[in-house]
């Protein structure tokens, strides 16, 4: 048994570097298509939710009601549109033509004017938890402005409560939505990667050739995975152009601990391709593998747009077995807060692990192949 | 049945871009004959027959296959033939009945129909394995003649074949030129391509091809006396050839072709007296043997010589 | 053709389901995922980090930071010995409450020196959530100190949500991910199949036989049609049963409308399969369509503020219209107008990727 031969390693890399090179299409594809998807979706995905269809039916039309929807019409949130009946205004909600509805019944304005309390019934479309949420957020806020609108004494705040949004002042989307972009499309592109690259050898019968020569398993693995990594931190390195110089997103913290972890993360999503080629040893079962392992859940928990915290305790420590979800902290905080190694030590160590682990599980799939 | 050629073939061409794949081919073939496609890699034999299948459509010439022609996109003759393509036709993650119920279904056989042709096929190739066996657990030899059960289903008049003993052992190689014959006696003709001079010796007629066009036509017999029209010397020196032995002999008046075969050489000349004038001129220790010609040096006269 | 077609649905089931892992992946897999994603997900922002940072015998800043935690949105962290801001640099902390120096009581009552709330801004939507929530607790606790009752002030909502009362997020969830699952399965059986069958040489002999091209596109295709269509039944059926997600409409429109969904993504990776060289572009091109799909499908985020320009991507997106068929149907009873429209933009997408596979389809090798 000889050990790891750095020679042979780099064989092994250098006949994968003429494959990539000899393939136009996937040299393009790894550095130019997470290029295009972060300009594409870093103009498309946008949290902010306005316009929002909102039915009003306004059975009291007296000077407060009247004000009431101007409240709703002039936060920009809302597109307000006249409804002749609370049936009509719930048949805009079926429909989906209506996301909310507000409905004044009459005696409101008298009742505000006598200095009572008045209601206004707001019926909100539960179906659609992106806009639900949204519009709920907004009704303390509007609740205050229609106060001021009616000129009724508003209680003054006791204490004036002073915010002041770190790092991202003016709470511009883009800058959380496109480092989180950058994380899923690499990942995601990694692994299909590898995944394909090994799968077609084993369909094509070379793997067993690779095999048949004396190359260790290690070298074969590190061999197939250097020249890709390269090639991710090529598209890391455009992805960030565009995302300073086209976004304005900034990038506070050290360049050479985002590189740390971009390398770490990118291994650790090669290497589970590698774990799903070798597994499946077939193309398609390999792409539903990569698709399902890598797909979803790296856009669904990984923190990108559904926060993390929000889940059960349970999906919280699940969480914790996806790469991206350490590496989606690391990026977003190197980039946006500037923060140091001490700050994100627990999500370098776990990316860390969960590197060597698939590694490793890399490794040993291998030499079980190898020693049938 | 009509008597006419099993294959009429003219002017056949097929370009891809620029690139011209199969050149103003033509030759006709009799029907039960064993019709061989002989050729290097490249050579167009595998365009060819995939143009008489009616896979490809040619960019010029014509052709009648069975009695028809290329007027309907090919799907006349499609179903007048089998094909066994190059590639293993098989599925691998199927059964065995599960790959001739689907060759079935592609062809629209009857259930009942095609359980008789099953038999008599399973018959002919003498399968006797369980239907409900994986097609990836057959040993290669197995699965070859399983495939040509599998193209000839629907009982095709013509069968093509596209080198259909690539990578079986000898043993299985010769079982399933004995299996040809016997589709041949059931008054089948059978196209076949192939890279093994041996089979190519079994075939009734031979079409070389080069750079996609057809180069020499003939039974066996036929090409071995064209190329060769005088004897041909097998030359053993015991040992390397001496240089300059060979030098002389190779500047020797009336030699057609001098190749090596192994540690001997193959020496053709013109007529007797010129082989005899050069033969006197070598070393007295090589023994010499006059020999038939066999088609590998038809094949290396015609083919390969004529890329020198 | 009869035959044809049922010899190829046999066989694409034979070799779909006869591999184990095929089978795991097909109809495990995605019971797994709407477990995991139906259970996991939620918009709702909670467990806020807060730190809050006041002198120790300062009980009425105490009193305001006690109401913070009460809330249920907050998690108290501790915050001696650091500065606010470096509290949340390092991510101990999501946000920080910062009192007066000088005694929250005191400076309050000297109307001088408000709190300040640092907010981590890196998460939009969070950051805007955490103030929201921090002013509604200012103005509860500021009444409750008045000893007031919250609602005297003089006007209010009466709030009611409708489909989803209580705000529960597998209910909001599952149909989505119910049309992501389906998209994502019928996307990959069918983007590669194909290709594979051209890698494999197969397929020369299935084109060696007299068949119409159609007769070769349906039977490549009608089998996952029926697969697609067991996998959406599956899904919806895990939906009802395990998240007691509703089924207020009718079920021949539920079925509808998972038909018309499934045909589409059939004909779309068959399209792929039809343009792809080899199986590594045809799972390229499988995830060059479902990633966009599944971002612009208005699952996770509302597609409705997108650019002018970009929208016609979400018009493009068979996945929206899934999605808004199966919100409007299981959850709201399922109104006529949007089944209809839906459906025919589905039916539109159907037939305009099913004929540009139709066109782009050559029996002939090379």
């Amino acid at each position: 048994m000889t050990g790891f031969d750095l020679h042979r390693a780099a064989a092994v890399a250098r006949k994968e570097v003429m494959h990539i090179l000899r393939d136009p299409f996937t040299l393009a594809l790894v550095l130019g298509l997470p290029v295009v998807l972060v300009v594409f979706f870093g103009f498309a995905i946008d949290f902010d939710v306005k316009n929002l269809a909102l039915g009003v039916y306004d059975r009291d039309n007296t000077r407060h009601s009247r004000q009431l929807v101007s409240v709703f019409e002039s936060s920009g949130y809302f597109l307000p549109g006249a409804v002749d009946s609370p049936a009509a205004a719930a048949r805009g909600l079926d429909s989906g033509r209506y996301s909310a509805a507000l409905l004044v019944e009459p005696g409101f304005g008298r009742g505000l004017g006598g200095g009572g309390r008045a209601r206004v019934q707001f019926i909100v479309d539960g179906t659609d938890n992106s806009k639900a949420q949204a519009v709920l957020g907004y009704l303390p806020g509007l609740t205050g402005a229609a106060l001021r609108k009616f000129g009724a004494a508003v209680p003054a705040d006791p204490v004036p409560l002073k915010t002041r949004f770190m790092y991202n002042p003016e709470l511009n989307s883009r800058w959380f939505v496109i480092p989180g972009l950058a994380v899923i499309i690499i990942g995601l592109l990694s692994i299909l990667m590898t995944a394909l690259t090994v799968a077609r050898e084993w369909e094509n019968g070379s793997m067993e050739l690779l095999l048949s020569t004396p190359l260790r398993p290690a070298e074969i693995i590190a061999g197939k995975i250097a020249p890709y990594v390269g090639l991710i931190l090529a598209g890391v390195f455009f992805v960030n152009l565009v995302a300073r110089f086209g976004f304005g997103v900034p990038f506070r913290g050290s360049h050479l601990l985002f590189l740390g972890g971009t390398v770490l993360f990118a291994l650790a999503s090669l290497s589970q391709g590698i774990v799903i080629s070798v597994v499946t040893r077939q193309q398609q079962l390999a792409m539903q593998l990569s698709m399902i392992s890598g797909l979803l859940p790296s856009l669904l928990l990984s923190g990108f747009i559904f926060p993390v915290e929000s889940m059960p305790v349970f999906f919280r420590y699940f969480t914790m077995i996806l790469s991206p979800r350490w590496f989606m902290e690391i990026a977003r905080g190197v980039t946006i807060r500037g923060a140091g190694a001490a700050d994100l030590a627990l999500p370098l160590a776990a990316l860390a692990a969960l590197c060597a682990l698939l590694l490793a599980a890399a490794f040993k799939k291998f030499k079980t192949d190898l020693e049938p | 049945m009509n008597a006419g050629p099993a294959l009429e073939v003219r002017g056949l061409s097929i370009k891809f871009g620029d690139f011209t794949a199969v050149d103003d081919v033509s030759f006709s073939v009799k029907r039960g004959e064993i019709f061989g496609f002989l050729g290097a890699n490249g050579a167009g034999k595998t365009t060819t027959i995939r143009m008489l299948c009616g896979l490809l459509l040619p960019t010029s010439g014509s052709a009648t296959v069975g009695g028809l022609d290329f007027s309907d996109g090919g799907k006349g003759i499609k179903g007048k033939v089998g094909y066994m393509s190059q590639k293993f036709t098989l599925y691998n993650d199927l059964t065995v009945g599960e790959n001739l119920d689907f060759a079935a279904g592609l062809r629209k056989l009857s259930p009942a129909y095609a359980l008789r042709r099953r038999r008599e096929l399973f018959d002919l190739i003498a399968f006797d394995s369980p239907l409900s066996t994986m097609v990836s657990s057959l040993p290669g030899g197995v699965k070859q003649e399983l495939s040509l059960a599998a193209a000839m289903l629907h009982d095709p008049e013509i069968v093509f074949l596209d080198e259909p003993t690539a990578g079986v052992s000898p043993a299985s190689r010769a079982r399933f030129w004995a299996l040809i014959r016997k589709v041949t006696e059931l008054g089948k003709t059978v196209i076949v391509t192939t890279h093994y001079m041996d089979e190519a010796e079994q075939c009734g007629r031979i079409a070389l091809m080069r750079t996609g066009k057809l180069i020499a036509l003939g039974s066996p017999a036929e090409l071995k006396g064209a190329a060769f029209p005088g004897p041909m010397v097998e030359l053993d020196f015991n040992g390397p050839a001496p240089a300059a032995a060979l030098g002389g002999l190779g500047k020797a008046a009336g030699l057609l072709e001098l190749s090596p075969h192994g540690m001997r050489w193959h020496a053709a000349f013109r007529d007797r007296p010129a082989m005899e004038a050069a033969l006197a001129a070598l070393p007295p220790g090589a023994s010499r043997a006059v020999i038939e010609p066999s088609l590998e040096d038809v094949f290396i006269r015609l083919v390969e010589g004529a890329e020198r | 053709m009869k035959r044809t077609l049922l010899a190829f649905i046999r066989k694409e089931f034979a070799q779909a389901l006869r591999d184990p892992r095929m089978k795991l992946i097909l109809f495990v897999m995605p019971m797994i995922q709407m477990t995991v994603f139906g259970l996991a997900l939620s918009s709702e922002i909670k467990n806020i980090k807060l730190a809050s940072v006041y002198a120790p015998s300062d009980a009425a800043a105490r009193r305001l930071a006690q109401r913070f935690t009460a809330s249920g949105w907050f998690l108290p962290v501790a915050a001696e010995g650091l500065a606010p801001e470096d509290l949340v640099v390092s991510g101990a902390a999501d946000a920080a409450l910062v009192f007066p120096a000088g005694g929250f009581a005191r400076q309050a009552a000297r109307g001088r020196g408000g709190v300040q709330l640092l907010v981590d801004g890196t998460s939009v939507t969070r950051a805007r959530s955490v103030e929201a929530y921090a002013r509604a607790i200012f103005a509860a606790h500021a009444a409750a100190e008045a000893g007031l009752p919250v609602s005297a002030a003089p006007f209010g909502f009466d709030v009611r949500i409708i489909y989803n009362p209580e705000m529960e997020s597998p209910v909001f969830m599952v149909p989505g991910v119910m049309g992501m699952i389906v998209c994502l399965v019928t996307i990959i059986l069918t983007s590669m199949s194909l290709t594979r069958e051209r890698e494999l040489g197969t397929f020369e002999t299935i084109v060696s036989a007299p068949l119409e091209n159609y007769e070769i596109l349906l039977g490549k295709t009608l089998p996952y049609i029926v697969l697609g269509l067991a996998n959406a039944a599956l899904v919806i059926a895990a939906g009802f049963f395990i998240f007691g997600v509703p089924v207020r409409g009718d079920l021949w429109r539920l079925f509808s409308a998972a038909l018309a969904f499934v045909i589409t993504t059939v004909s779309v990776g068959t399209l792929i399969s039809t343009v792809s060289k080899n199986q590594q572009q045809a799972m390229l091109g499988g995830f060059i369509f479902l990633f966009p799909a599944v971002l612009m499908s208005g699952i996770m985020y509302p597609v409705e503020n997108m650019p002018a320009l970009l929208k016609p991507v979400v018009y493009a997106n068979p996945l929206y219209y899934f999605t808004t068929l199966l919100r409007n149907i299981l959850l709201k009873g399922g109104d006529h107008a949007v089944f209809v429209f839906n459906m025919s933009a589905l039916a539109a997408m159907a037939v305009a990727a099913g004929a540009a596979a139709y066109g782009r389809f050559r029996q002939t090798l090379n």
